[in-house]
């Protein structure tokens, strides 16, 4: 029984996509998000398996873009001789090392992207999601704490010595994050809101309300946030949908949100991801992947990619590839690569549950 | 004298039920050699009075494999999954000591498994399966498993095979032993802690018996992560559990034909839940209270067999962490089954039955309305001798499920003794079933996910062995050969869905293996051996599925071993005992690509004891386990840390 009642009282777990880590790197506030960035140069994916619930296997797959092929499936395990822990949710990169959000146990698990050996653990955190840095000092992770508390909180992280230093509390089950400038705009994933979080005095600077369930965060080339949020289902008696998905666009300063609702009430979207040069979004909806430029006028109505209902998505910003990771849980998982045509490319198995991918 | 006598029956974990005449020609035979033991008085011959027919009988051809008082012996004051994982070659999926333990019937899932307690399904109706560990040996007589496919005996589940639990006074050995009692406790590592009572009155009209047993246990185990310097120990946190159990078991002799009988089992188990290596403890508990009462009432004459039985159960399941707050479930089950016995020859018996079953559950996970489900079917058994080395039967059930029809369920068997030469005899056994799954009340009705619209799970398959018995005035040989193949069709499966986690109807799978076994009994004077010896090669994949399963067609599925070994001896002279089990559970993939794999394992367990007449009457055995002698450090499940080398000491206390 309990799987089944953890895997019902989780839906937000499942629904859950890639972690954009790419946005968390380019939204670096060090850098003004100006016109002209530097093309990115990227040689390996990450792909972030999550792995099945409480069985410990969460593991990160490492494919070389030179060769096209997986060269190391269970990359953190080989390198450090034991299990990364259970519930890989996202990872993001700041500098040369790579930060594993190990949901199931608790903990943040700081890496070397060179070799990917294990640095530093920072442990008894309140089941974390995900992970963003704001400099190369300081980080911010999510953490649900418990699904039946009314909020959430956000731990800050001195990223010199791996400890805790602080925390906020937020909205409900609070999912990703992003920092523009001196701010951080955390997804309050169990409500319909954004907490803006001063990253100088990490003070509460305000909520801003956005569609129900936002899920997903990036921020543009002119520094503007876009929240994707998934709508609102309730399970009980039947599952009958509240609200449509949406995706909202915040100026920074403002602490409200321009929102613009998807168009069908069938699916939730998720997974919101931007590309390299920071202009065009792209996202998961009906069973496909749509996209949508910063400044096109309407929502997309017709998919770029129809096939996949990809649980993790990736763009990678050199080139544009896309990356779809399809989830069954069961067996060795696949991902499947397509152009920023939508056209397939090819294919290559990792391990349970690929939910992001991490360029570098 | 309990351990010093030797009766045929001792034979009986992995006892094949040959094909002669002897086992099978009447029940009350196996029933002598299975009676239990702890008493001299049982070789007094009861009134002349016609036994009923036990459902063994209808299920000629088929492998049986018996575990009987005597097998059950050391494990009293444990449980089934300690019982059946040292004793026999079956697979049992475990999270810890204590934790979950689901069986895992040639190669298929523990909702396959039909467990039946005095001919009731016990399997939790939302789970559709019954946790090993939360079944203590003390309220059960014997246990009966057959494997494979019956679905036209059994009923609903038994796909990949049967558990028959039994507690009744249903051998003549269980009549007319007067007062009779055992007291037990034991001490043993990481905090176990255990205790039964039992005891019992019998004449020739009555025949009472009452057990209660209690155990726990910290299971504050060490074990190790890593490999190599990287190695460090750690200590499991958060796995204790309490588990008490109380069983009532009553039977009236009516006449000289009627019998009227009733039980109560009562199991109580508070357990932690033990989380896996490196996953956060959200201080996860669980409660699993299960009450289970029966009634019947039972008519044999020489011509004619009447029953009529009830049961009501009430299967509680509170499970709660930090993170998720409280579940709770309770479902409600009420029983039915009438049966009539026709004794057309000697050699020719039909029975004609029905079953109604009736669950109403009120589960946290369905939403705040009660469930209720409706579920019926009809039998028709038939045995047929047509030469006294030739044994056939027949069987046919059609059940009735709520939306969905599954299919006629058809067993036929047949058994023959082609060879009986000085003191060697060699039957062919085969046996074609088909059988059937109803979906759980949660494949059904958990929100979200649940889906009404799932069919039964179908299956077909057959088998074929060979059994071979040579017995000497000082030795008795068993060997027995099985092959079997079977395919499960609209094989269920939870998968992820856009939202949320779904079951369907997802593919085909075909399980296949072999079965060997070899008893020997060798008395050459005071010493006393039994040596068993078993082997089930298993190889369970899928062959085809629909559009939307990814899982890969032709690969072992996972947590299926394909090879396990069971080695058994048990040596007794002049009230010493000593007995050994050795098991090997190979490797078992854990994803259904069949790419990652836990390793095989090998466990060592033995145990030594001295039974001493302290009185008339009253006897004391002292006996002391071990287990996991070679202290290997082990998984069974996926990260679920086991204990090292533990040993408990037991003294027991019986009086007859």
């Amino acid at each position: 029984m309990k799987p089944f009642t953890a895997f019902a009282s989780l839906p937000g777990r499942l629904l859950l996509g890639s972690a954009a880590a790419l946005t968390l790197l380019a939204c670096d506030p060090d850098k003004d998000p100006t016109p002209g960035l530097q093309p990115v140069v990227t040689n390996s994916v990450f792909v972030v398996n999550e792995g099945n619930f409480t069985r410990s296997n969460a593991e990160i797959s490492l494919f070389s873009k030179a060769t096209s092929a997986v060269t190391n499936k269970a990359l953190y395990a080989s390198v450090n001789g034991g299990p990364l822990g259970d519930i890989a949710q996202s990872m993001a990169v700041r500098d040369s090392l790579g930060y594993i959000v190990v949901n199931n146990s608790n903990k943040l698990v700081v890496v070397s992207m060179a070799k990917f050996k294990s640095k530093a653990t920072i442990s008894n955190l309140k089941l974390p999601r995900y992970f963003v840095a704001a400099s190369s000092d300081k980080g911010y992770v999510t953490e649900t704490v418990s699904y039946s508390t009314s909020s959430g909180q956000v731990s800050v992280i001195d990223l010199k010595t791996n400890t805790v230093t602080k925390t906020i509390a937020v909205g409900k089950q609070p999912e990703q994050l992003a920092v523009v400038g001196s701010r951080l705009y955390v997804t309050n994933n169990g409500e319909n809101t954004v907490t803006v979080i001063n990253t100088t005095t990490d003070a509460v600077e305000g909520t801003i309300t956005v569609g129900d369930g936002p899920n997903s965060v990036v921020a543009d080339r002119n520094g503007r946030i876009w929240v994707l949020s998934s709508g609102k289902i309730v399970y009980n008696p039947n599952p009958t949908r509240l609200s449509k998905g949406s995706l909202s666009q915040i100026v920074p300063g403002q602490l409200t949100a321009t929102t613009r609702e998807m168009p069908s009430d069938q699916s939730s979207p998720g997974n919101l991801t931007i590309n390299g040069s920071l202009d065009q979004l792209y996202y998961t909806y009906l069973g496909g992947v749509y996209t949508l430029g910063i400044n096109d006028a309407t929502l997309p109505t017709t998919p770029l990619i129809k096939r996949g209902s990809f649980y993790g998505l990736g763009v990678d910003p050199q080139d544009g590839t896309i990356y779809g990771g399809l989830a069954s849980f069961s067996s060795s998982d696949k991902v499947i690569r397509f152009r920023n045509t939508g056209a397939a490319i090819d294919s290559f198995t990792v391990l349970a549950g690929p939910n992001g991918f991490v360029f570098y | 004298m309990v351990l010093q006598t030797f009766l045929p029956g001792r034979l009986a974990a992995q006892l094949v039920l040959l094909g002669g005449f002897g086992l099978l020609a009447g029940a009350a035979v196996p029933a002598t050699a299975q009676a239990p033991t702890d008493t001299l008085q049982s070789q007094q011959l009861p009134a002349v009075r016609v036994a009923g027919l036990r459902p063994t009988r209808f299920a000629v051809g088929s492998r049986q494999l018996v575990l009987d008082s005597v097998a059950l012996n050391n494990y009293r004051s444990g449980t089934l999954a300690d019982a059946l994982g040292a004793r026999t070659a079956i697979y049992l999926k475990n999270y810890g000591p204590g934790q979950l333990s689901s069986i895992s019937l040639r190669g298929t899932s523990a909702r396959h498994t039909a467990v039946l307690w005095n001919g009731f399904n016990i399997n939790l109706p939302s789970l559709g399966e019954a946790d090993f560990a939360l079944l203590p040996v003390n309220g059960t007589t014997q246990v009966d498993i057959q494997p494979g496919p019956a679905g036209a005996t059994y009923g609903n589940g038994a796909v990949g095979g049967t558990v028959q639990l039994s507690a009744a006074a249903n051998s003549p050995a269980d009549w007319g032993r007067g007062w009779h009692g055992t007291a037990q406790g034991d001490y043993g590592s990481f905090g176990l802690g255990a205790g039964l009572v039992t005891a019992g009155f019998s004449n020739r009209k009555v025949a009472l018996r009452t057990s209660f047993n209690y155990r726990r246990a910290d299971n504050d185990f060490p074990f190790y992560v890593g490999e190599g310097r990287g190695r460090v120990q750690q200590r499991q946190e958060n796995a204790a559990f309490r588990q008490a159990s109380f069983t009532q078991d009553a039977t009236l002799r009516l006449g000289q034909r009627g019998e009227l009988s009733a039980a109560i089992w009562l199991t109580d188990a508070d357990r932690q839940i033990q989380p896996g290596i490196g996953t956060n403890n959200t201080n996860a508990e669980e409660r699993d209270q299960s009450r289970r009462l029966t009634a019947g009432y039972r008519r044999v004459s020489t011509r004619h067999e009447w029953a009529v039985r009830t049961a009501w159960f009430e299967d509680v399941i509170n499970y709660r962490d930090d993170v998720s707050g409280l579940s709770e479930s309770r479902v409600r089950t009420s029983q039915a089954q009438a049966e009539h016995t026709w004794r057309l020859a000697p050699n020719a018996s039909v029975r004609l039955g029905a079953e109604a079953q009736y669950f109403s559950a009120q589960v946290d996970g369905y939403g705040t309305a009660p469930r209720t489900e409706n579920r019926y079917s009809g039998f028709v058994l038939l045995r047929y001798d047509p030469r006294p080395r030739l044994q056939l039967s027949l069987n046919i059930r059609q059940a009735v499920l709520p939306g969905r029809q599954p299919p006629l369920t058809p067993t036929a068997g047949a058994e023959w003794m082609a060879l009986a030469v000085g003191r060697h005899t060699l039957s062919l056994k085969s046996n074609a079933s088909r059988s059937y799954r109803a979906p759980t009340l949660n494949e059904r009705y958990w929100r979200p996910g649940g889906n009404p619209d799932l069919l039964p799970e179908e299956s077909l398959g057959y088998e074929g062995g060979l059994a071979h018995t040579y017995k000497t005035a000082g030795l008795t040989l068993q060997n027995e050969l099985t092959g079997y193949r079977q395919l499960v069709d609209n094989w269920v499966q939870w998968t992820p869905g856009a939202s949320y986690w779904s079951p369907r109807n997802l593919r085909q799978v075909r399980a296949q293996g072999l079965e060997a076994s070899s008893t020997l009994g060798w008395q050459p004077g005071a010493y006393r051996l039994m040596a068993r010896a078993s082997y089930a090669f298993t190889s369970t994949e899928k062959t085809q599925g629909t559009a939307t399963d990814a899982d890969p067609v032709g690969r072992q599925l996972p947590f299926v071993p394909r090879h396990t070994v069971a080695l058994s001896t048990d040596h007794a002279w002049r009230g010493w005992q000593l007995g050994t089990t050795l098991t090997y559970t190979g490797h078992r993939y854990t994803d259904a690509s069949a790419t990652d794999f836990l390793p095989g394992y090998l466990l060592l367990n033995a145990s030594v004891g001295r039974t001493l007449a302290v009185a008339p009457a009253w006897q004391l055995l002292v006996l002391a386990q071990g287990f996991n002698l070679t202290n290997n450090s082990y998984q069974n499940y996926q990260n679920r840390a086991l204990p090292g080398r533990n040993a408990s000491l037991s003294l027991r206390l019986l009086w007859h």
